[in-house]
């Protein structure tokens, strides 16, 4: 018996040896592993709860089949949350971008102190979301905030703006929210900016070529990939953004109103004031397959380009 | 021109901060002025005194430490090897696997929070260290095999194979040729890791929902709710909160930047 058991393992260790892929598969299998449990399984799990009403909290789940998805087609609410969802991300996305080329640009220029500057401008976009909401809350106080004063002292406005009222709590959210994530593209732009091989521009100068047309021929087509990078980043990472605009809303009327609900606290809202577990995993999926399909028709559409 | 501009930018980055080191140091008659009080004309200790004595200020400080490092831990570990498994073998299923960590990173966290809560709450993990750790894998992990990938493909396969042919084993290759040249895209892998558990608001949110378990980030917010807002308290704590992290990115501000240019970025 032992014997030929012996020889079953020395076959299988020498199998095991011949075998050029498993030591890596070896080696990825926890990561894949885990990843697979923490999120790949998560997705399954909210697919399938979906189709059922549950409490957050109570064990029961019912089979509801397609209930929760055709809900949210005639749900105003819904629409509202995703058309506001939409606008925040366009807003602040394109305000970010403008900004962050822009400076990054005028950074490339180097001058002394650039990478003081630089270092600086690292800042909003790495501390927690929790201390810039506070910083800004702070600013924008109603009654004693510095932007207020320091716009009535400038004369460009003549009374004090309720910046966290309802009439102007979305803007003053999309300006904390530029101030915080535009760094993300001032430093991934700037990255680039200084691999493009200064030739290029001597270059371009020797054939006669002014500032603005080395910016289109020469800097543009440069930073094409990085920015394709960044759009698709910054895009589904605005869309789906919640702590800083649950934050920014985080008094009793705030949250809860209708200014700040995008999908995402919406979703919030649905599960942990509502306790529906069912109906907010629901919304989740159509989040995630308006995400899927945006971000397959951004794909196509920078392929086509690159044909051209 | 340049200057000014760049100038301008220095200062909306930074104002905030300095308004809020000004307002930690004033009493609280000097805190609610019109017009604002520019500097402190009184300056005092009294805000932190009182967000010592009457939050627990420490208590969040340790929760976000231990489950930030832990986190951190568990993922750089497993993702040390599954990114040098993707740079230096070939096995089926290793470009869908590329795909997928890809797809984790950009991983929207809010879709998790329903399956996380429903579990641990199920399994008595939530306000639980475990829980929460668990959270920040799920974030952490795919973000930090994303960019040692990117670390470990700078360094040249050759060099390895060099060190075969001298006749070392591949275990000591790894150990002596790899390992130095892998250790600061370690390091500057760790650091993002970390900024990203240290920085999340949401799973802590959701998975802590007593006092002696909740994080800095959900801590610090809190305070924004009370009944009797008090602005110096409040900006006390973004001071303790701030300097430490400012000394951290003068030290490490060039592994940080490094790490930008290979995608070392989320949120």
């Amino acid at each position: 018996m032992l014997p030929t058991w012996r020889s079953e393992l020395d076959r299988l260790l020498a199998a095991v040896r011949a075998n050029k892929q498993l030591p890596g598969i070896l080696l990825i299998a926890p990561a894949a592993l885990t990843m697979a449990a923490l999120l790949g399984y998560p997705v399954l799990f909210n697919l399938w709860l979906g189709f059922f009403k549950k409490d957050i909290l109570l064990p029961e789940w019912t089979w509801v089949g397609l209930d929760n998805y055709v809900f949210y087609m005639f749900d105003q609410q819904f629409w509202s949350s995703f058309a506001l969802a939409t606008l925040y991300m366009l807003l602040t996305m394109s305000t970010q971008l403008v900004l962050g080329v822009g400076v990054a640009l005028l950074l490339n220029e180097g001058f002394r102190g650039q990478l003081l500057v630089r270092g600086v401008a690292l800042f909003p976009y790495m501390i927690p979301v929790t201390l810039s909401v506070i910083l800004w809350r702070w600013l924008f106080n109603n009654q004693y905030g510095v932007v207020n004063w320091a716009l009535l002292e400038w004369g460009l406005i003549k009374e004090p703006v309720i910046w966290l009222g309802p009439d102007y709590i979305f803007w003053s959210l999309i300006v904390v929210s530029i101030w915080t994530y535009f760094p993300f593209v001032l430093i991934s732009v700037l990255a680039r900016l200084q691999t493009i091989p200064p030739e290029l521009y001597e270059a371009a100068k020797v054939d006669g070529a002014g500032p603005w047309s080395r910016f289109a021929h020469i800097t543009v087509p440069q930073l094409r990939t990085v920015l394709f990078i960044i759009i698709l980043l910054r895009g589904v990472w605005m869309f789906t953004k919640f702590d800083i605009v649950w934050l920014w809303g985080s008094q009793s009327w705030g949250a809860a109103g209708e200014e700040l609900r995008i999908l995402p606290v919406y979703t919030y809202h649905r599960i942990f004031n509502m306790f529906q577990a069912g109906s907010g995993a629901a919304l989740a999926n159509i989040m995630f397959m308006i995400l899927l399909i945006a971000a397959f028709l951004y794909f196509k559409v920078y392929r086509r380009e690159e044909t051209l | 021109m340049v200057y000014l501009c760049a100038a301008l930018v220095a200062f909306i980055c930074t104002a905030p901060f300095l308004w809020m080191a000004s307002t930690a140091f004033k009493p609280p008659r000097e805190v609610l002025t019109w017009p604002p009080i520019i500097l402190p004309k009184n300056p005092t200790l009294n805000n932190f005194v009182v967000l010592f004595r009457d939050s627990l200020f420490t208590t969040f400080l340790q929760n976000s430490l231990v489950t930030a490092f832990g986190s951190t831990a568990i993922s750089i570990t497993i993702a040390v090897l599954g990114a040098y498994s993707l740079t230096r073998y070939t096995y089926r299923g290793r470009n869908q696997m590329a795909t997928f960590v890809l797809l984790g990173y950009m991983f929207p966290p809010i879709v998790l929070i329903i399956p996380f809560f429903v579990w641990f709450y199920n399994m008595g993990l939530t306000d639980n260290y475990l829980g929460l750790v668990l959270a920040y894998v799920a974030v952490g992990l795919p973000f930090a095999v994303w960019l040692l990938w990117a670390f470990f493909q700078s360094i040249p396969l050759e060099l390895e194979e060099a060190a075969w042919i001298d006749g070392a084993t591949r275990a000591r290759a790894i150990w002596h040729v790899i390992v130095p040249l892998a250790i600061p895209g370690v390091i500057a892998t760790s650091i993002f890791t970390f900024i990203v558990a240290w920085n999340d608001y949401l799973f802590s949110l959701v998975l802590m929902s007593t006092d002696p378990h909740k994080t800095l980030t959900v801590g610090l917010a809190d305070l924004l709710e009370r009944p009797t807002l008090d602005w110096g308290v409040i900006m006390a704590a973004g001071v303790l909160i701030t300097i430490p992290a400012l000394i951290f990115f003068v030290i490490t501000q060039n592994y940080l930047i490094k790490g930008w240019g290979a995608g070392a970025v989320k949120g």
